[in-house]
């Protein structure tokens, strides 16, 4: 099969035999692909290295064959976006979280559209833990793994505003002690519901129940950009 | 395919270098069997002892076959400046092209999660280490200038600030001889942004 001028961001790149790159491309038709494009580390190739680039939005066109794809051409169908300091970092988080959960040519309409749309918000706000929120809960949506965050676990009430909750994976908002552990207030998980802000110390709640979530969907494991994010909060 | 299973062994050894496919390490193995075995036993004896005595210099972490390679130990080296380069072959380069008289610290990779690449991979902590005992002044940020590399060089310049050293970036821009015409869209922007006062 042949795709062309499929609208795609490259995720990762990693050396491939002598010349080539591997890149793993998430495309807005095919969900994630593996791509080979050779030749593009040569000194005067076709499509420059350059333009391989994580956060760029392209236009590919691919020959699709079996596991892997092959890179025919790339173009770039806009400005590059400078993702810089913390956001550059936020970025690459983004990246490992969609290749650690997504699976190649799994195509899930909707989740290119919540990673483009993301991007930009990197970019243009310093509210880079709430940009991260919204995109987990769009690709956890898109995965079929949606959180239920406007009810009850259980009983499906509506959430009480002023109630405490914590999130437990797969059932929702079980009421829980005030301030313990990861508690969070109903009206966060509302405001998460409806694509508003939610409090700043809800925000904080969000982000370790969301980690929780995340761990659990990657069967245990661990993000390695974690450790990278944690490093460069904690000399702030 | 070959009678001789030891030369067929010293075919498939040679494939592990980059480059080299089967054509060219049966070629190799051929011009060293027929003609420059003297020098094939001088190639395997150095390869021996390289790979066997060469590791990894405890200060900067670049190729030594002591604890302290000669540039850190060496006193002709300005101990005020620290350039922090991806990998070996950045530290030659940069020691062939400019005139850099400080010393090095290679961080063998690069900030990136899906490699596995994190801070104790690229030896931060002992990063951190050095810039705490005083000496340094500035520290000198050679990454690449891929997302990957600046990723790298924002974490590195956050270490710098907390120890009290001053970071700097290499300039990245318009290649020397280069027109303005053929330059891609992403240097271009870059080289605009960061325009210097003549």
């Amino acid at each position: 099969m042949r795709l062309d001028q499929q609208p795609a961001y490259v995720l990762h790149a990693r050396p491939y035999r002598e010349t080539s790159l591997l890149l793993e491309c998430l495309t807005r038709d095919q969900g994630r692909l593996g791509v080979v494009a050779r030749g593009v580390r040569r000194e005067r190739a076709r499509t420059p290295r350059s333009q391989l680039e994580p956060f760029q939005p392209l236009a590919l066109d691919l020959l699709l064959r079996g596991e892997l794809a092959t890179l025919v051409a790339a173009e770039s169908s806009g400005a590059p976006l400078r993702l810089t300091g913390d956001a550059g970092l936020a970025g690459l988080y983004l990246n490992e979280l969609v290749v650690r959960l997504t699976g190649r040519q799994d195509p899930y309409p909707g989740l290119f559209d919540a990673y483009a749309r993301t991007l930009p918000r990197l970019v243009e706000t310093a509210e880079l833990g709430w940009s991260l929120r919204r995109f987990e809960r769009d690709l956890l949506e898109q995965l079929g793994y949606g959180l239920q965050l406007d009810a009850e676990a259980d009983s499906g009430e509506p959430l009480d505003t002023a109630g405490w909750y914590r999130y437990e994976v797969e059932r929702g908002p079980v009421r829980c002690p005030p301030g313990r552990g990861h508690a969070l207030r109903g009206e966060d998980l509302l405001a998460l519901a409806e694509d508003r802000r939610p409090s700043t110390q809800g925000l904080a709640a969000l982000r370790m129940t969301m980690r929780e979530v995340i761990r659990f969907y990657l069967g245990g494991g661990e993000l390695r950009a974690w450790r990278v994010l944690a490093g460069a909060m904690t000399r702030r | 395919m070959s009678s001789s299973p030891l030369l067929a062994e010293l075919i498939e050894a040679l494939r592990c270098l980059p480059g080299v496919g089967g054509k060219s390490a049966q070629r190799m193995a051929f011009h060293l069997l027929e003609r420059d075995r003297e020098r094939g036993l001088r190639l395997a004896a150095a390869l021996d002892a390289a790979m066997r005595r060469v590791g990894h210099c405890s200060r900067c972490r670049n190729f030594s076959e002591e604890p302290v390679c000669a540039l850190c130990a060496g006193s002709g080296r300005d101990r005020h400046v620290l350039c922090v380069v991806e990998s070996p072959t950045d530290l030659a380069a940069i020691e062939q092209a400019t005139g850099y008289r400080g010393q090095y610290f290679v961080l063998l990779g690069r900030l990136s999660p899906l490699d596995g690449m994190g801070p104790e991979e690229l030896g931060l902590g002992l990063l951190t280490q050095r810039l705490t005992e005083g000496e340094i002044e500035e520290m000198i940020i050679a990454t690449n200038p891929t997302v990957e590399g600046e990723a790298t060089a924002h974490y590195l310049a956050q270490l710098a600030r907390a120890g009290g050293v001053k970071p700097t970036r290499l300039a990245h821009g318009v290649p020397l001889g280069g027109e303005l015409e053929y330059v891609d869209r992403g240097t271009l922007a870059h080289a605009f942004g960061s325009r210097q006062v003549l």
